[in-house]
Formats: structure tokens, sequence, C-alpha cells
């Protein structure tokens, strides 16, 4: 059997003492759980065959940019040592989004698939850490869908 | 006379995901986390990637034995001639500040299969590859490939004889990875055009090896982490 990375032990250990495992449900985010139309059904339904909803490159790019910038995005494994604290305050590392995704999709979005289960899990990332909080999201929410079901 | 067009079907409803999307981002511009602009360049740019490059890369250095020296030794030069820039491609135009497209072309042989995994995160050499499928990023592939690196590819639909030895690489801040695979039998006197063609993007990750025909990648079970490691 082959050794685990020490990198992925050390990582882990970080991970540990910034007590990633708190969470608790986003209501606003069970309520898309329950009631949002997954990609694939939309699929089935109106015949379409692409793979992949036209929002996911999108969302790839949030989560990059969250990352902090073009060259950050391929650096995601960067060291502890290597990290500048000061310009991370606005930052969502991306080793620490993957990981965060990781826990909150076995938590509470096992059952549905990708992407959408990214997106659920980059959504409550960010309201568990205070970029903008459930009621925002469900108020821009509300304004976005009025807008795009006003045509 | 001629049959009317018909338009390619579309998704005729806005799903609660869409606007999700759509929401988290037009919050995170407002909130200051990044610009609208740098949003839209990095979309853009994103948009044009694909494993189309990875494959050319691979039928090229088939048919030409300098060529596949070179992109043995040097991953980032040999993507020029399939017109991948690591160090200048667009969106930055300006080099990175680091290392990490020290791009590595690793070579197949009769008796050495071997296969990409990033075991922190989903680390992929997205310019050159596109985007990453959903089972590279979980922590099923993750976890497991590297502790039973022959197991897991059985499970792809690869058996490896016993004398094949396995060799996993682990992506990282410094280093991405593609596969050069050995060329299938039957392929004799194919263009590059047509080798490119088989050389999916399993092949390129390493959980497939390509066959004159198989154009396109196998769907594939997505399963969770049975034993999940617990931070």
């Amino acid at each position: 059997m082959a050794e685990i990375n020490p990198k992925y032990l050390e990582l882990d250990k970080e991970m540990r003492e910034r007590n990633l495992d708190e969470s608790t449900p986003v209501s606003l985010l069970e309520d898309v759980k329950q009631k949002g139309r997954v990609w694939d059904d939309l699929c089935e339904e109106y015949g379409v065959d692409n793979p992949d909803p036209p929002w996911r490159i999108t969302l790839e790019a949030t989560c990059d940019m969250l990352a902090g910038g073009y060259w950050e995005t391929f650096n995601v494994c960067k060291p502890k040592e290597e990290r500048n604290p000061e310009e991370e305050e606005k930052k969502l590392d991306a080793v620490e989004r993957r990981w965060e995704e990781d826990k909150l999709v076995e938590k509470y979005y096992e059952q549905i698939p990708f992407p959408e289960r990214q997106l659920l899990a980059l959504a409550h990332t960010l309201i568990r850490r205070g970029l903008f909080d459930e009621e925002e999201l469900a108020r821009r929410m509300e304004e976005v869908d009025q807008r795009l079901n006003s045509a | 006379m001629a049959e009317k067009h018909k338009p390619a079907p579309m998704v005729e409803e806005v799903s609660e995901f869409e606007v999700l999307e759509i929401a988290v981002r037009e919050l995170a511009i407002e909130k200051g986390l990044f610009t609208a602009e740098d949003h839209q360049r990095w979309t853009e740019y994103m948009h044009t990637l694909g494993p189309l490059p990875a494959a050319r890369l691979v039928a090229k250095a088939w048919l030409d034995p300098e060529f596949k020296k070179l992109a043995v030794e040097d991953g980032v030069k040999a993507s020029l001639e399939v017109g991948i820039d690591w160090v200048n491609s667009m969106p930055t135009h300006f080099g990175t500040p680091s290392d990490y497209c020290n791009l590595r072309v690793l070579e197949d042989t009769p008796k050495l299969k071997h296969v990409v995994v990033c075991t922190l995160c989903s680390c992929y050499p997205r310019p050159i590859l596109g985007q990453s499928p959903e089972w590279y990023r979980t922590p099923n592939y993750r976890r497991r490939l590297v502790r039973w690196p022959r197991q897991v590819l059985a499970e792809f639909g690869l058996q490896l004889p016993d004398d094949v030895e396995v060799r996993v690489e682990d992506s990282n801040q410094k280093s991405r990875f593609i596969v050069l695979p050995v060329r299938p039998e039957g392929t004799e006197g194919w263009s590059e055009d047509q080798l490119a063609e088989i050389v999916t993007r399993d092949c390129l990750i390493g959980v497939a090896t390509p066959k004159p025909g198989k154009t396109a990648n196998d769907p594939r079970p997505v399963r969770p982490a049975v034993n999940p490691y617990h931070h």
C-alpha cells in the first residue's frame, strides 16, 4: 500500500485546527436542494444533450476568482509557508474551498449531482465565512429570478 | 424542397441553480471579492480550453520521435507546438510569478503505466486538457488511487497484467501531468488527426488506453467514499 502524501497530512492537520467541520444546514440552500431542478432532469425533459449546464464554467471562474486571481488558480496546492496572510483576507484559498466542498457535500449535498453540489457547497462556504449572509443571498436570488423570468 | 431548419432543443426554463449561480457571483462582485471584468475575461479564457491540444500533442509524439523526445523532456515547450503557451497564455499575458507551468508528459511503455491524480484537491492541467471530470474531483478517486492503483484502474475497465508497473503521479503546486500512452496496434499509417481522435481525456489522465474506433470517454460511476477520511 502506498504511503499517504505528507503534504496531505500537513494540510489535514491545519484544516482540523481551523474547525472546518463546524457547519449547520443553510435553510435557503436546503430549499434550493429540495425544489431546484438539476441539469440532468432538465436535459431529459427538453431533449438537450449538453452534459454540463451553461453556468458550469462561470461557476468554475467564480471559484478561481475567489482564490485570488489568474495566476493563483494554478497554485492551489501552495504550502502554508508560501502563503501571505495579509493578502489572503479576501481570498478563499482553493484547497480550503475544495476540502470544505468535500465535507459539505458528504454532509448535506451527497444526493445532488455535480456541478449543482459544487454550487451549493460554494454558497454554503461563503455564507459560513460571512462573505455574505443568507438573507442577502435570498434577496438577490429573488431579484435575479424576476429578471430572468421577465421576458 | 429543402427540409425546414429545425432549431436545436434548448432548456426553456430557469432553474433555481442557475439563479443561485448568478446571485452568488453578483454578490461576490458587489462585495469586492473580484471584479466583473476579471471574471468575464477568465470565463472567456476557460471557454477556450479543452482536451484537444493534449490529444494532438500525443498524436504528434507518436508520429515524430524527435517531438516525443521534446515532449518528455520539456512539456511546456512541446505544448507550444499544439498552440498552448503555459507561460504567456491568456489572460495573464505576462507569465506567472510561480512555476506552476511545469507540465510533465509521462511516457507509458508496454511495461509501465502512468496515471494522474491530485490527492489534495483537484489540480488538473486545464490549459491543455480543459475542465476535470467529476470523478477526478471525488475523494473516492483521490484517496483510493494512491493506495490501490491497480484495483482502481481495473474498476475503470483497465485490467493491467501483473508485470506492468503502475506509477501514480500526484499533481501539486509545482507540476501538472498528462500521460503519453503507448500507440495502439492497428493505427499504422494513420494521420495526426486520426490518431488525435482516439486520445481521449481519460487516456490523457491515464485511466484508459487508446483503442482504434474508441473516440469518447466511458461514463464513469461516481461513488461516495465508503470510509471517509476524518479531518
